[in-house]
């Protein structure tokens, strides 16, 4: 059987996972903390060693913000699909609650870093690097297919990162489905680039309101969600369990998901503050974009590409990338966490998991590429720096989810 | 007493800063010391000019103001250098005036500082503009402090000249001096690759050339040949003199450097204006629009043709 949470989409906020797994002998326990040790050992050996000037810096930090963010999605559960399905099916408000926290903080923490890069907002200059990705009918087309792709494959790009470290048996396959669906989208990027993006507006908020009514209206709008949210939720929601001892609400209980957001949203500051916005797509797409080049398939030149800002990035020569080692860091120290609080559990692969992972996969990567990045990447990372792209994504990733859903729970019921 | 004191704190105080000052005026280059004790020295601007995105917002001099290179010093429709009114706009606002120290400064051993500063010097600021020897990666290197800060600064009112002639050449030039119809040498600073015609451009370069190969009768000293790689800095004026020399360039005759499109031949005719005090005018058109202008005579070593043979 599958574990409950990464196949079952257990309601985020909700029944700790620590229950599920009563009984451990101490043995099997002690033997978790020693690997897990080894692993955060070597984590931080490897960030130590590179630490240096410039580019051993960005290397470095990139550990250790990957290892810190997988630590997080992995303790609180941070899986955007599993929020959505639980106020869509449940009424659970937790999770979204949650996500909405994040995108707060973490607006006011970008905000705080903009007004020393950029005091003037209204320059005409975007703030560098941050995600600001073109508005248009492509970047509505890449949510809805990342939403559909959510929905059929059980989450998004980083939760199954995450899930690769408890040993899902859906998240390889989902992840192989996105590196196709990337080659797909490069495939397909320079007919929507010419034809739609090019003329596509870039909208950062800032430049219009300034950052105190970018955050005045962007908190508005978080408020409104939330009192939705708060006003239509489940009035009989099991309670979070209690725990008594620090050291199991840290590594065995599940985090609230308003403790994984604000988790999150500290990290995405700091990580735009040092190296670079929160993001999991930039190396899986330059990995699979390299791949297909290598085959022949893809077009010599992908026009614009990148020039825009987004969670993509150029194929390089280096072995490692600030991004490469980020999602490096963040499957093994999930993995790590997911031992220690005895949810790494592999299960027997069955067809359906790799059709479901495959085929929701490769609408995640084809999203991915031409919406610019993912879940984390375009709607976290986008809203936080004041985008509209972030927005526009997250709306039309709500309606994929929605709509992906009733079909297939319609066809369900018609078989 | 106290008061003997303090005059002659003060005095010994004047007398560190007289030096320090005048080798700044006379001297193209300002070293990373000089740099850390002139910070907030009013007449003196830094500004960095760097290649990479976000490397000047994430950490930079303190109280650096900042220069994007391809937007502020360009026009952004044609290819040209940016206008007099746009130039005057930016200074203005950077608060630079005409009697301002302005020390640029960038990574990738000061590349686009260097063509910066070739930009203030056609407009007149010569004597003005200082490169900060070694740039960012000396900087780095002796751990000095980097702030993220941006400090307000108060404009100035500072009003342009047209941009002078005298530093810049254009294709015509180059061509009088290819067709001997003017005296000049002219100084290929590209990799030995690109002169011989192996390679159109270094990798990853979007903007390439029709036809590889170099400028007829051009010499080719590659730019890095004049740099320390530990840390960035200049080698000495003696080395360079010689270095040139070696390879038949001893200032007697009129200079014209080239490169690719312009930016790293600034840092070539930065030394040999600048330090060695030649007469150097710099080729922004570079082999990008050289190489690509169609019946002039070109040198192609390695006979590519197209990628091909």
């Amino acid at each position: 059987m599958t574990h409950p949470t990464a196949e079952t989409g257990a309601r985020p906020g909700s029944a700790p996972q620590s229950t599920a797994v009563p009984t451990r002998s101490s043995g099997h326990q002690g033997f978790a903390v020693a690997i897990a040790t080894a692993i955060a050992v070597s984590l931080g050996t490897a960030a130590f060693s590179l630490y240096g000037s410039g580019e051993g810096a960005k290397l470095s930090l990139s550990i250790v913000f990957g290892a810190a963010f997988g630590f997080v999605l992995q303790r609180s559960r941070f899986c955007f699909f599993c929020m959505f399905r639980g106020w869509l099916d449940e009424r659970d408000p937790r999770g979204l609650l949650g996500l909405l926290l994040a995108l707060g903080v973490g607006m006011a923490g970008y905000a705080l870093i903009y007004g020393a890069w950029l005091p003037d907002s209204s320059s005409g200059r975007l703030p560098p690097g941050a995600f600001i990705g073109p508005v248009s009918l492509v970047l509505i087309a890449a949510g809805l297919a990342f939403g559909a792709g959510m929905a059929i494959s059980g989450s998004c790009v980083s939760a199954h990162l995450y899930r690769l470290g408890e040993g899902s048996p859906t998240a390889p396959f989902a992840l192989i489905g996105t590196a196709i669906g990337m080659a797909l989208g490069f495939l397909t990027w320079n007919a929507l680039y010419t034809s739609v993006v090019v003329t596509a507006p870039v909208v950062w908020l800032p430049a219009t309101l300034g950052y105190s009514g970018t955050l005045v209206i962007g908190f508005a709008v978080l408020a409104i969600l939330a009192a939705a949210l708060l006003r239509w939720k489940n009035p009989r929601l099991p309670d979070q369990p209690k725990s008594d001892s620090v050291l199991h609400s840290i590594f065995t209980a599940r985090w609230p998901a308003w403790v994984g957001g604000l988790a999150i949203a500290g990290l995405g500051t700091v990580a735009y503050l040092r190296v670079a916005p929160l993001g999991v797509t930039a190396e899986l797409g330059a990995r699979s974009r390299q791949a297909a080049d290598a085959l022949g398939v893809l077009p010599t030149r992908l026009e614009g590409l990148d020039t825009l800002r987004g969670c993509v990035s150029a194929v390089s020569d280096a072995l490692f990338t600030p991004n490469g080692l980020f999602v490096i860091a963040l499957v093994l120290a999930s993995f790590a966490a997911a031992l220690v609080a005895g949810q790494f559990k592999p299960s027997p692969i069955r067809s359906s998991h790799v059709a479901k992972g495959l085929a929701g996969g490769v609408l995640l990567g084809w999203g991915a590429v031409t919406g610019l990045g993912c879940t984390v990447g375009t709607l976290l990372s986008g809203i936080m720096a004041g985008a509209l792209s972030g927005w526009v994504f997250g709306a039309a990733v709500f309606i994929g989810i929605v709509v992906t859903l009733r079909g297939i729970r319609r066809s369900a019921r018609s078989a | 007493m106290i008061k003997q004191t303090i005059w002659a704190g003060a005095l010994a105080f004047a007398i560190a800063l007289l030096p320090a000052a005048a080798s700044a005026r006379e001297n193209p280059l300002v070293t990373t010391d000089w740099l850390e004790k002139n910070l907030t020295n009013a007449k003196v601007r830094v500004v960095e000019v760097s290649v990479e995105p976000g490397q000047f917002e994430r950490g930079h001099i303190p109280g650096a103001q900042n220069i994007v290179w391809h937007t502020d010093l360009v026009d952004t429709v044609k290819r040209d250098i940016a206008s007099q009114e746009k130039f005057q706009a930016l200074l203005r606002k950077l608060g630079i005036d005409k009697d301002t120290t302005v020390v640029l400064y960038g990574d990738n051993n000061n590349w686009f500082a260097a063509w910066g500063a070739w930009i203030f010097s056609v407009y007149g600021l010569n004597d003005n503009v200082k490169l900060l020897d070694g740039g960012r990666k000396k900087w780095e290197l002796e751990k000095r402090a980097f702030d993220n800060r941006v400090d307000a600064v108060k404009p100035s009112s500072i009003t342009l000249t047209a941009a002078g002639t005298k530093l810049r050449a254009r294709l015509g030039d180059v061509l009088d001096v290819v067709n001997k119809k003017s005296n000049a040498t002219i100084v290929d600073i590209r990799s030995p690759e690109e002169f011989s015609g192996k390679i159109f451009a270094p990798p990853g370069s979007q903007e390439l050339s029709v036809r590889a190969g170099h400028v007829p009768g051009a010499l080719n000293v590659a730019w890095g040949r004049a740099v320390n790689p530990a840390d960035g800095t200049f080698k000495s004026a003696d080395e360079l003199k010689k270095l040139y020399a070696d390879a038949g360039i001893d200032g007697s005759k009129p200079l014209i450097v080239y490169c690719r499109i312009g930016e790293r031949s600034s840092h070539t005719w930065f030394l040999l204006s600048k330090i060695l005090g030649y007469d150097v005018r710099n080729y922004d058109g570079s082999w990008t629009e050289y190489g690509n202008s169609v019946g002039v005579p070109v040198t192609n070593l390695a006979g590519t043709v197209w990628g091909g043979k």
